[in-house]
């Protein structure tokens, strides 16, 4: 997994949690185009404008002020 | 024809079809085969917290059907097409509210406003739909999509939550304005009415320019465009502004 990803997540109690937060649409866009495993969730589910971004993504799960990303907990933990 | 609220959750995992697509195909199915009508279907967003399990998001997806048919006959058809298409490992619920039926309004608008704030549980959710007489079912996994269903009847009743399911499309491009006056927009989608983020409802000659993808929202109980001052012109609302709904 690319570093300059992983160092976009703080990893606390086994979940790796955007460091951005919640609104900050170009940082996700920017950290999209990072990723390998980029997935649009259900249109209705989307929240940003710009289709790849980590907010529109389907491995990416709410938090009240981030989200968590399953997709780097999967991979990370399936190639240590 | 009797008026029903239909509500369902927990439908769907990773990469498998979503809560509001199945929301969806369940309200056609029940219109054609009673010569019915169904609604738009919205969607309401729920409370998000590490103790409530649930896929990318945590939504309740709701419909209104007017129908001739029975609460069993509805029940039967929208819990087979929910069986069938919810995702092996989901926990799918299903809420069918009689509207015509004497019952607690604003308890179960109470409800679905807990629901967006704090963690509730199954037994609740049951005794809510006892208590109001609606009938809410489980249909796989841990069954935790009944307290969805049932917060969602709420928070559609309280006529001011949520976005609609899929896209208004008119012809408008990604990149290309199209415009169109409010009458022309309502006469073509079936819509209520166009407002504004600040809530000043557009009169039916103003024109509003429409790009990319087009949303509406569930808003003092109409389906409305919800559309934004972009110097002299109105445009449609973002994703970021529809995030609110």
């Amino acid at each position: 997994m690319e570093q300059e990803l992983l160092q976009q997540f703080e990893y606390e109690t086994e979940r790796w949690i955007f460091r951005a937060g919640l609104q900050q649409y170009s940082e996700a866009r920017r950290v999209a185009q990072l990723c390998p495993r980029f997935a649009p969730d259900d249109e209705d589910e989307q929240v940003d404008d710009e289709l790849r971004s980590c907010y529109n993504c389907q491995y990416r799960r709410w938090m009240m002020t981030s989200f968590e990303c399953l997709m780097l907990k999967n991979t990370v933990l399936l190639t240590n | 024809m009797k008026n029903w609220l239909i509500c369902i959750d927990d439908t769907d995992d990773i990469g498998t079809k979503g809560t509001g697509e199945i929301a969806e195909e369940i309200a056609l199915l029940l219109a054609q085969t009673s010569g019915g009508k169904a609604s738009f279907v919205t969607r309401h967003q729920l409370f998000v917290h590490p103790d409530i399990p649930y896929t990318s998001h945590n939504s309740a997806m709701c419909f209104a059907l007017q129908s001739p048919l029975s609460q069993a006959e509805i029940h039967r058809l929208a819990v087979a097409h929910l069986v069938a298409e919810s995702a092996p490992k989901a926990d799918p619920g299903i809420a069918i509210l009689d509207v015509d039926s004497d019952y607690d309004v604003h308890a179960l608008i109470d409800f679905g406003l807990s629901a967006k704030r704090e963690v509730i549980t199954k037994e609740a959710a049951y005794q809510l739909a006892e208590q109001l007489q609606i009938q809410l079912t489980e249909h796989g996994g841990t069954g935790q999509g009944v307290i969805g269903a049932l917060a969602g009847l709420g928070l559609r009743l309280m006529g001011s939550d949520g976005r609609v399911k899929g896209q208004i499309k008119l012809g408008q491009l990604e990149e290309v304005s199209l415009e169109l006056t409010v009458a022309e927009i309502l006469e073509q989608t079936g819509l209520d009415a166009v407002i504004s983020t600040d809530k000043t409802r557009l009169a039916a000659d103003e024109k509003v320019q429409l790009k990319g993808k087009v949303k509406a929202v569930y808003l003092e109980h109409q389906f409305v465009l919800l559309v934004a001052k972009d110097g002299e012109l109105w445009r449609n609302a973002g994703k970021q502004a529809l995030q609110d709904y």
